[in-house]
This record gives C-alpha cells, sequence and structure tokens, in this order.
C-alpha cells in the first residue's frame, strides 16, 4: 500500500537531497577555488546533471511500470526525441558560426546539399516552440501507440516487445540521412542557448539546478498522480486490470492518459539531457539504453518514486566509474545487476530500506513485549 | 588492323605456323604508347605461344609483366609466376624490375577480342562458350571472319546457339539487308538478359524502320521477362531471408512460444553456436586438417550440445526461480545476454572471426537466369531440415509428448507422474540447442563477432508472435512471410525504410490480432 | 432506442457461443425481471460462467441476442466498463480484490461515479466518500478490518469484499458466480441471508452448486444443461424432474 499523503517521509528526505544538490554542487564549482579539496570540477557539473536527467527518466519509466504494471522497453525513444527536439533548436542557434557559414541551414544539410530548411524544422529556432515539441513530439508518439496498442488489449510482455520494437524501427528511421536529422552522426557542435555559450560554467551550473528543479517536479507530478484516486485505479489495473474493468473502468483510457504522461516526462529528461552532453545521435533510441533504464528501476525498487531516482543515479556512478577503472567488467557487472535484482532483489534497494524498516519495528516490538517480563 | 594480325593468327593456327618473334613481342608490351601496347597485344594472340591465352588475361588484372629487352612473366591467381615464352614456371626474382602492361580501356577490349577469337577454336567447350560471349559483347565486325570459321566447326548445340547470338550481334553493327537484320534482333533477343538488352537498346537512330521496330517489341519483351525475374529472384531472396529468421525463431518458437519464457539472452545462443563452428574448425585445422571439409557437419552437433548445455545451465539457475514472472524473466534473461557478450568478447576479443566455408559450400547455383549462392540455398534446406526434426521431436518422441503435456497442463502433468522440472530444463535446452544450430548457419552468411546474437533477437520474437505463440506452424509461415516481404519492400523503398514499413506493420498488425497469425485458442492462453 | 421495449432486465434469446467448434451456450434463452432473484445450478461445464461472459461483455456471443433494462442496451456490442456502468455488477468464481489497497479502496473504487480517468485524477476522498463506504462495510462486516491490506483477508472475508464491492456500484443486477465455494457453513448461511437483503433493492442471479444454499435462497431455480436451459421452477420442481436427476445422478 503507498501512502496517501502527498509528500511522505521519503518525498521529504528526497527533496532535501535535491535542494542541497542544488546549492552545493554548483556552489562548490563556481565559489571554491580550484585547489581547495571541496571544489568539484567542472567537467563534473554535466556528469552529474546528467544523472538528474537519468533520474527523471526512472520516474518516467517507474510510473508506468511500477504504478501500471506497462513494463516499457521503449521510453528510451521518448527521451532521444526530446533531445532531438532541443537539438535541432540548438542546431538553428549555431547559425552562421559553422563551418560551412551558412546562415540558415546547418552544416551537414549543407552537406547533403540541401538549398532550404526541411519543413519539420521550421520553427525550432524560436526556443518556446522547440521546447513545446519536447513535450508534444513524444506525447503524440506515445499518444497514437498507446491507442493503438491498449484499445485492443496488448499487455504484459507482448506490449514490452513492441515498445522494444518501436524503439528499433525509430533507431533505424534515424540513422537514414533521408530523414535530416543529421544521420549517423547526430546533432553536435552545440555553441550556445540564449546567447550563453554552454561550456561557461554558469551556463554548466543553471542547467544542472534546471535538471534538478525539473527531477522535483517531475516527482511531485507523479506522487500527484499516484496518491490521486487515478493512482489507485492504476494500481488496480496493476493488480488485476480485468477486474478493474468490470468495476467500470475503461481502462485503456487510464493507461493512456498515464503512458502519454509518462512519455512527455522522458521528453524533457532528453531535452535536459542534450545540452549538457553535448550531443544526439541516433544510438540514444538503441533498445539496450531503454532496457538499461528499466534496470534502474528495478535496482531502486519499482513503484516507489524515489527508489527509480536512487537507481539512475547509482548504476551510472557505477557505471561512470566502472568503465573507467575496468571496462571489460562493466557489462558482467550490468548484467549481473539484472539477474541479482529480479532473483534476489524483487523490490530493489528501497524494499532493503524497508524490511529494515520492520526488522526496527520488529525489534521494537520484541523489547515492548520483553519489558513486563523484567 | 589488330586484328586482321588477329584473324592471320586463327588461320595460322589452323595451318602453316607463323609467328612474330616473341622479344619483339614483348618489348611492344612494355612500351609505354598504347598504340604499340594494342599492337603487341594482337602479336601476342597470333605468336602461337602455348602460354598466350592465359598471358592475355593475365594483362587484364595487371599480372602480365614486361620490361623492355626482358622475358616477359606472367603470375598465376595462384601466385605463382610463370615465364610467357616458355610457359613453365620461372625463377625466383625473375620478376625483378617488370613492370604491369599498361592498360586503358581500348586495351581492355582489345585482349578481350583477342582473348574471345583466340579460345572460339578451343578443345574445351567451354572455353568455346566463354568466348562466343566475348565476342557477343565486344561485336567487333573484324571477329566475323573467325568467327564463321568456328560457327562451321561448331558441333555443341549450345555453343552453336551462343555463336550464332554473336554473329548476331556483329550483324546488327554492320550494315547488313533490313531483313538479315531483322532476324538478328530476334536471335538476340532470345538471350533476354542484360547485356542483350544493351545491345538492341544502343541500336543507332539510323537503323531501318523494320529493324527498329522488332527491336523496340524485343527490348519490350525482355524488359517484361527481367522484370519477372527480379520479381522472382526477390523471392527467392525473401525465402532466403526467410529461413534465416526461421532458424532464428524456431528454437525462440520454444522457448517463448511453448514454455512462454521470455529468453532476451536467445540471440547468444546462436551467438555461441557461431562461435563454436568456429572453435571447431580451429581444432580442425590444427589437429586434422583432413576433416575441413566436414567441419560443419562436426560443428553442428557440437553446437547444438554447447548452446544447450548453456540452456539448460541458465534453466535450472535463472529461469527456474521466475516462473509466472514473464516481465522478471525478460529483465534476467537480457542480463544473462550481456554478460554471455562481454564473455565472449573477453575471450575472443571484440573484432569478427573468421569462419571458412567449406568448398562445396562456395559457387553458385545458376537456375532460369535466377543466381542463388550455394551457401544460401543450403541455409533453406538447413531451416527446412531442422523445423521438420523439430516437429517430429515435439509429436512423435516421449519427451515431445511430456513437453506438450506441461505446457498444457503443468498441475496434471505433474499429478500424472511427469517430472515437470525436468522437462522444462530439456524443453528449454531443446530450444537454445536448436538456436546453436542456427548459429553454425548464420556463420556462413554472417560476421561472427559478439553482436551477432543483437542482429537476430527483435526479429526472431516479431516472427514468434507474428506466426502465433505456441504454434510451429505459424512460425514457418511466419518467418518466411516476413522474409519475402522484407525483400519484396526492398526494391521500392530501400533497405532500411522497408524493414522500418515492416516493423510498423507488424506492430499494427499485432494490435489487430494479439495472438498472432496462428493463435492458439482455448481457455488456458487467457490466463 | 431509449424505449423500454419489454418489462424484463435482462432479456437473453438464442444465445449461442461457439469455442473451437464447441458449443459452450446452445441456444440459450432467459428473462430475469426487476428485483428478481434468480439460482442458477448446472453441472460443471454446463455453460454458467460462459453465461455471465456473456452478459458482462467479456465473451461475444457467435449469434444471439443480449438486451439490458428493457431491451434499452444491446450488451452484445458494449465493453465490459460501460456494461458495468449500465448497472450489472459481477462477483467471479473466484474471489478477486485488489490485493495490494486495503479494504477501504476496494470499495472505494467500486462506489458508482464518474469514472473517466480525468475525474479520478482531480478528485479525492471526501467526507459524503468515507460515509459510503462505513455503511458497506457495516452491510458487509468488514469495518474492523478496513485499513487491512486485501491480499491479507481470509478466503470468506474476500468474498464478502467482493460482495462490497458489488454494493458500492450499486447495480441493477448483480451476477454471483459460487459465492458459497470455500465457505465455512456458518459463513454460508450469513452469505445468503446477506444476498437476500440485496434482492430486495434490485435484481440478483446467483451460480451455485451447494443445493443446501440454493435451498437457504428459496428462489425461482433454473438448471443449465450443455448449454442450455433443462428446466425452469422451484427447487423442489425441478428436482423432481427426470432429465434433471438424470444430468445430476448420471445414467
Ligand atoms: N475461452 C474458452 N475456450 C474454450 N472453451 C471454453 C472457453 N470458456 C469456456 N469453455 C468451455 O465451455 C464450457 C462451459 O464452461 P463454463 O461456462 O465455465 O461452465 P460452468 O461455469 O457451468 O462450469 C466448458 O466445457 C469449458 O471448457
Ligand atoms: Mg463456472
Amino acid at each position: 500500500m503507498t501512502s496517501t499523503r502527498l509528500i511522505d517521509f521519503k518525498g521529504y528526505v528526497f527533496l532535501a537531497v535535491l535542494v542541497a544538490a542544488v546549492v552545493i554542487v554548483p556552489g562548490l564549482n563556481l565559489l571554491l577555488p580550484a585547489d581547495n579539496p571541496f571544489h568539484i570540477p567542472s567537467y563534473l557539473v554535466p556528469l552529474l546533471g546528467k544523472y538528474l536527467t537519468y533520474a527523471l527518466l526512472a520516474l518516467a519509466v517507474d510510473l508506468v511500470w511500477g504504478y501500471c504494471g506497462i513494463l516499457s522497453l521503449g521510453h528510451g525513444a521518448f527521451f532521444a526525441l526530446g533531445g532531438y527536439a532541443i537539438g535541432m533548436h540548438l542546431m538553428r542557434e549555431i547559425g552562421p558560426r559553422g563551418v560551412y557559414a551558412n546562415p540558415e541551414l546547418p552544416d551537414f544539410m549543407v552537406f547533403l546539399n540541401l538549398k532550404e530548411l526541411p519543413v519539420w524544422w521550421w520553427g525550432f529556432d524560436f526556443f518556446p516552440y522547440a521546447a513545446l515539441m519536447v513535450l508534444l513530439v513524444p506525447g503524440a508518439l506515445a499518444f497514437v501507440f498507446g491507442w493503438f496498442a491498449f484499445r485492443s488489449r496488448v499487455t504484459g510482455v507482448y506490449l514490452s516487445i513492441i515498445t522494444q520494437a518501436l524503439t528499433f524501427a525509430l533507431l533505424l528511421a534515424f540513422f537514414r540521412n533521408d530523414m535530416i536529422m543529421g544521420g549517423n552522426n547526430g546533432l553536435t557542435d552545440f555553441k550556445d542557448i540564449f546567447g550563453i555559450p554552454l561550456q561557461t560554467q554558469g551556463m554548466r551550473a543553471s542547467l544542472f539546478a534546471l535538471s534538478a528543479l525539473a527531477l522535483g517536479l517531475g516527482y511531485l507530478l507523479c506522487r500527484y498522480i499516484v496518491t490521486s484516486n487515478f493512482g489507485k485505479v492504476l494500481v488496480a489495473v496493476r493488480d488485476q486490470e480485468s477486474r478493474t474493468r468490470f468495476l467500470g473502468y475503461k481502462v485503456e483510457n487510464y493507461k493512456l492518459v498515464v503512458w502519454v504522461i509518462s512519455a512527455m516526462m522522458a521528453g524533457v529528461a532528453g531535452a535536459l539531457y542534450v545540452p549538457q552532453v553535448g550531443i544526439i545521435n541516433p544510438g540514444e533510441f538503441s533498445p539496450a539504453n531503454s532496457i538499461e533504464a528499466v534496470i534502474w528501476v528495478a535496482v531502486g525498487g519499482r513503484g516507489t518514486l524515489v527508489g527509480a531516482a536512487l537507481g539512475a543515479v547509482l548504476v551510472n556512478f557505477a557505471k561512470t566509474w566502472l568503465t573507467g577503472a575496468f571496462p571489460e567488467l562493466w557489462l558482467f557487472a550490468l548484467g549481473g545487476l539484472f539477474v541479482v535484482v529480479t532473483l534476489f532483489l524483487p523490490k530493489g534497494i528501497m524494499g532493503l530500506i524497508g524490511s529494515m524498516d520492520s526488522v526496527k519495528a520488529w525489534t521494537t516490538r520484541r523489547r515492548a513485549v520483553a519489558k513486563p517480563a523484567e | 588492323m589488330t586484328l586482321l594480325r588477329i584473324l592471320l593468327c586463327l588461320v595460322a593456327l589452323a595451318g602453316v605456323a607463323r609467328a612474330a618473334e616473341p622479344q619483339a613481342i614483348f618489348d611492344r608490351l612494355a612500351s609505354t604508347k598504347y598504340d604499340d601496347i594494342e599492337a603487341g597485344v594482337g602479336d601476342l594472340a597470333t605468336s602461337g605461344l602455348p602460354a598466350a591465352a592465359d598471358a592475355l588475361s593475365a594483362a587484364l588484372d595487371g599480372r602480365l609483366l614486361v620490361a623492355p629487352g626482358k622475358p616477359a612473366l606472367f603470375k598465376t591467381p595462384m601466385g605463382t609466376t610463370i615465364d610467357v615464352a616458355t610457359n613453365a614456371p620461372a625463377a625466383a626474382g625473375a620478376d625483378a624490375g617488370l613492370k604491369p602492361v599498361r592498360v586503358n580501356n581500348r586495351i581492355r577490349r582489345a585482349v578481350a577480342t583477342a582473348i574471345g577469337t583466340l579460345t572460339l577454336m578451343s578443345p574445351d567447350a567451354r572455353a568455346r562458350l566463354r568466348a562466343a560471349e566475348s565476342v557477343f559483347r565486344g561485336r567487333d565486325p573484324e571477329t566475323l571472319p573467325a568467327l564463321d570459321k568456328a560457327l562451321a566447326a561448331e558441333k555443341d548445340e549450345r555453343v552453336l546457339a551462343a555463336m550464332r547470338r554473336a554473329k548476331a550481334a556483329i550483324t546488327l553493327t554492320t550494315d547488313a539487308p533490313e531483313a538479315d537484320k531483322v532476324a538478328a534482333v530476334g536471335l538476340v533477343a532470345e538471350r533476354g538478359d542484360q547485356d542483350g538488352l544493351v545491345l538492341l537498346r544502343g541500336l543507332s537512330e539510323t537503323a531501318p524502320a523494320a529493324v527498329k521496330s522488332a527491336a523496340a517489341s524485343a527490348i519490350q519483351a525482355i524488359e517484361t521477362r527481367q522484370a519477372m525475374l527480379a520479381r522472382v529472384q526477390d523471392v527467392a531472396y525473401g525465402v532466403s531471408l526467410g529461413s534465416v529468421l526461421l532458424l532464428a525463431a524456431v528454437g525462440l518458437a520454444i522457448t517463448f512460444g511453448v514454455m512462454g519464457v521470455i529468453n532476451m539472452a536467445h540471440g547468444e545462443m546462436v551467438m555461441l553456436g557461431a562461435y563454436t563452428t568456429y572453435l571447431v574448425q580451429d581444432l580442425l585445422r590444427t589437429f586434422a586438417p583432413g576433416l575441413m571439409e566436414g567441419s560443419l557437419a562436426i560443428a553442428v552437433p557440437a553446437a547444438f550440445l554447447v548452446a544447450g548445455a548453456v540452456g539448460v545451465a541458465i534453466e535450472r539457475l535463472v529461469i527456474r526461480h521466475l516462473y509466472g514472472r514473464p516481465l522478471e524473466t525478460l529483465l534476467a534473461t537480457f542480463g544473462i545476454s550481456l554478460m554471455l557478450q562481454q564473455a565472449v568478447r573477453s575471450i575472443f576479443g571484440p573484432s569478427n572471426r573468421e569462419v571458412s566455408t567449406p568448398d562445396w559450400l562456395s559457387g553458385s547455383l545458376d537456375l532460369f537466369g535466377l543466381t542463388l549462392t550455394w551457401n544460401r540455398v543450403a541455409i533453406v534446406l538447413f531451416a527446412l531440415a531442422v523445423f521438420f526434426a523439430l516437429q517430429l521431436v515435439l509429436k512423435k518422441t516421449t519427451l515431445g509428448l511430456q513437453v506438450r503435456a506441461v505446457t498444457q497442463n503443468r498441475r496434471m502433468a505433474s499429478s500424472m507422474g511427469i517430472r515437470t522440472d525436468r522437462i522444462d530444463a530439456l524443453t528449454f535446452g531443446l530450444g537454445s540447442g536448436v538456436a546453436g544450430m542456427a548459429g553454425v548457419a548464420l556463420s556462413q552468411i554472417d560476421n561472427v563477432s559478439p553482436n551477432l546474437g543483437q542482429g537476430y533477437i527483435i526479429d526472431s520474437f516479431m516472427v514468434v508472435v507474428f506466426g502465433g505463440v505456441g504454434n510451429l506452424w505459424g512460425t514457418l509461415v511466419g518467418a518466411l512471410t516476413i522474409g519475402v516481404a522484407n525483400k519484396l519492400l526492398e526494391p521500392f523503398a530501400g533497405a532500411v525504410l522497408g524493414k522500418i514499413i515492416l516493423l510498423v506493420m507488424i506492430i499494427l498488425f499485432i494490435q489487430k490480432r494479439p495472438r498472432g497469425l496462428f493463435a492458439l485458442k482455448g481457455r488456458f492462453v487467457d490466463a | 432506442m431509449d424505449q423500454k421495449i419489454s418489462p424484463e432486465l435482462l432479456y437473453l434469446n438464442d444465445v449461442s457461443v461457439v469455442f473451437d467448434g464447441f458449443r459452450a451456450l446452445n441456444s440459450l434463452s432467459l428473462t430475469i425481471g426487476e428485483k428478481e432473484m434468480r439460482a442458477i445450478i448446472g453441472p460443471n461445464g454446463a455453460g454458467k460462467t460462459t453465461m455471465m461472459d456473456v452478459i458482462t461483455g467479456k465473451t461475444r456471443p457467435t449469434v444471439g441476442t443480449a438486451l439490458f433494462d428493457g431491451g434499452v442496451h444491446d450488451l452484445t456490442r458494449l465493453d465490459e466498463a460501460t456494461i458495468a456502468g449500465l448497472g450489472i455488477g459481477r462477483k467471479f468464481q473466484t474471489p478477486t480484490v485488489i490485493e495490494n489497497h486495503d479494504v477501504e479502496t476496494n470499495v472505494e473504487l467500486a462506489l458508482k461515479a464518474d469514472k473517466g480517468p480525468f475525474a479520478k485524477l482531480f478528485s479525492r476522498r471526501t467526507p459524503q466518500v468515507q460515509e459510503r463506504i462505513d455503511e458497506i462495510l457495516e452491510r458487509v462486516r468488514l469495518k474492523n478490518a478496513r485499513h487491512r491490506r486485501a491480499g491479507d483477508l481470509s478466503h470468506g472475508q474476500k468474498q464478502w469484499l467482493e460482495i462490497g464491492m458489488l454494493l458500492a456500484q450499486e447495480p441493477k443486477l448483480l451476477l454471483v458466480d459460487e459465492p458459497a465455494a470455500g465457505m465455512t457453513d456458518a459463513e454460508t448461511a450469513d452469505t445468503a441471508v446477506l444476498l437476500r437483503e440485496i434482492a430486495e433493492t434490485r435484481s440478483v442471479v446467483v451460480v451455485e452448486h451447494d443445493m443446501i444454499f440454493v435451498r437457504d435462497l428459496d428462489v425461482k431455480v433454473t438448471v443449465l444443461h450443455e448449454g442450455s436451459v433443462l428446466a425452469e421452477g422451484s427447487l423442489d420442481h425441478v428436482s423432481s424432474n427426470e432429465r434433471v436427476i438424470e444430468v445430476y445422478l448420471g445414467r
């Protein structure tokens, strides 16, 4: 049973940690001199920011998987689409500073011998439009996909497999040069946003803070959803889909709503990710990415939200460290994680913490029982 | 005028030998002027040297080595060096200072025609056939007398027909009477292939109206035929792709379709099979090179055992604890697939491993203008063999009976004394082993790398789900349908877009019929 | 068609359901009146559950008519949720409650209300809702278990919770599949009383094997066999029917 308060104890801790990160990370980076042992080097700021965007993606996955039982193996697609939307804006921002100095066309289009901007690139120079697309493109794709899938009652592993096929199809599509989305190389060589270079310390700190803000808001949105009556229906759908229909709920509509919201969250995560890593390419659509996002949630504990975010940060921290120190070991570790978590830790880290709670409760009860005997 | 010389040569071949001094010819060939070289080519053809034909064809790929004042040498495709004058292996180091004969398109053409005419009279019928073909392509009027002569002497029907067509081709370039030309168009059209088409299309604007209209209708006929042939070829490629898919998917049809276990490491079972093939060949090469030709026959059972054993281990260690939790199974087996990939990468390295194709599988089969490589044909046959063997196992053996019993009603089967956990392990091992055998076949047409399996997993799932879970026939039909549809779409949409269209169509199809083409009906599938 | 064309609440005519050539229902015709209570008995595989599947939209009949509310609604064209919304509640053979929710929430989810996603997104539990929940829990005697996880309830308690959820739906027609299965004798008797009470305000169809339970209900009985009606009438009447005896006791 999930707690029904909007923000429970875990939530307060989570939000407090986020606030602290917003203060500490940019603070230690901007205010302390580089030789101070507490100084956070500039390259670390976008790296940590990237973890936060992954955490937001994990929240999106947990919302549909943990609370509605939809195991998406294609959320990376929504993440990547959000990323491409902002990437298109950043490409337009380069303006005439590209290698070919074309004021209108990004370099790769000049290279493809294009004479004018393709229709689907129109408007992306205008930031609010791009920001809207960050939500609308993943949202629309999720809507169309979900409309068909949920109405025809595709569930369980079948649904998982077609979500995987969806992201795989997009992977193939974005590799094509005729998509005019940068093909193989994707979109990169970004210069600035709002006229401020992406590489400045201030910009990096702002993007970090923005990611933390988005994560916090995403968390609150998810909490609002899962503690509402809507959320109770979602859990009913997850545990007893058919029964829920007989209670009078049009299950497909519930799934569709939560699916679209989740896709949009993933899109926002992708949009914050791209300016921090400086590139978006078709590789982001690869099915393996989406499955990795699922394991973050599983590691943290599905259906807990905080756990999902925690899992994303921990797994990615381990990834950064291992791929640097022992690159051979990373895939063994990741693969092992999948097996160990599903076999031995079905409730993830939050489950562990929870069972520690119950151990505590158990010992205090024992003490209470033991007392009169003294 | 070169050709005149060649003609003279032919006369010479038929009767009195007459030859220029070999060294003079070689010097001409060593010249930097193309005119001289062209003359040299003609001289070589008329020289009567036994090595002339080989030397001329060597010239085409830069294997004919010359230098002024030195004996000319040529290298065989195998790499041995032969002295042109003596047709015997040259001494080591004899090629020092020699350079390949310079060739441009004009020389190339001269050489081709020279070879063609040289071999028109060869005692080997296949060589004559090739020569006739080359005359057809060269269609040099100057070859006509030689051709006529060869025609008169020819007995072999096929060669005769080819020579007649070659003659027709030449006729079309000369100012022969209109009626002859119309007849020639008919002869050329008989070929019905690209070369004939090129020739007919190239007919000059000034050709008489009757010839033109005959050519036009011939072109039309050939084009229709070729378009049909292209479709048939597409279908053949589709069947070939379909059987690759069938091989990859049929193991999955057992683990997923029959047992309901989502094995994301299925592709890695295929990969293990391919690496087993590599290992088998490696061992044979060192210990029993004589058995190399049979390496695949050894690799098939070996791959079955290796992948099957890994499958049983996975089932015992992991999957068994996850029955009834398909989504968790999916995640755990995905983890296993990552570990298997990395294990193989650590052991064998990240790059592709070379798996050789036995001679009996190289080359290709020509069937009414269709070209099918032998290894593709073999894969189709192998896939069908595996499929029917599997059907047999499931339908006729005790194991198969027990498998079906367990999948239909586990509780009942168990109470009848079937050891369901053993059956689970064996079934999973069977599905994995079949995937391993697929790996042997795929090692013949795909790169053997740690990522081999990744390329097949999504396709395999699509096939099984499309065909209908729990139904092997569905898998067969599904694989062939997807394979053929893919290849038929490719010419219109391109490979990538074709694949995307297909994926989208399958997604839509699954949403219309979530249980696939051949859905199992009954209550137990609802659970 | 908004006009009631017949007085019956439920009207099944000539309904057949064919699975792979097997007739689970064979020209079944049946009517249930307003506020009527009906017991349906029949050997295993007679098609009782399949009949409920047809009425609630889970299974589409191969042929036949299924009308609700005096012929106003064609049940063969509506989905489960819509049918539930029209006022047909169903209790399954095996009790199915939402195990991870507490007892209160289970009842809350069932309560008659706007069940669209957006309505639910912006609503929380109000005092009136709490009152309704209390009322129902009182009735199914689960007041003391209100905060327990539904999955932790005993089998009998789950059956009662499910009946409570049906009441919360305020259906016009209630379909109850083998409610006494797995209950103690005392619980069975209690259930019969509760069902009779419920039937005072709405129609109830009870499928049951347990003859003592059916006798307790004391209502008109329909005997189903091989997908069609074999006999209809009071329990004494049908149990003296030769063919019924034959079917029940074997030839
Ligand atoms: N989905 C289905 N597919 C195939 N057969 C079914 C299906 N549903 C029910 N049946 C068959 O229909 C018959 C009637 O079943 P059911 O309605 O459950 O009987 P009852 O509830 O009276 O015991 C049974 O023989 C059952 O096997
Ligand atoms: Mg029943």
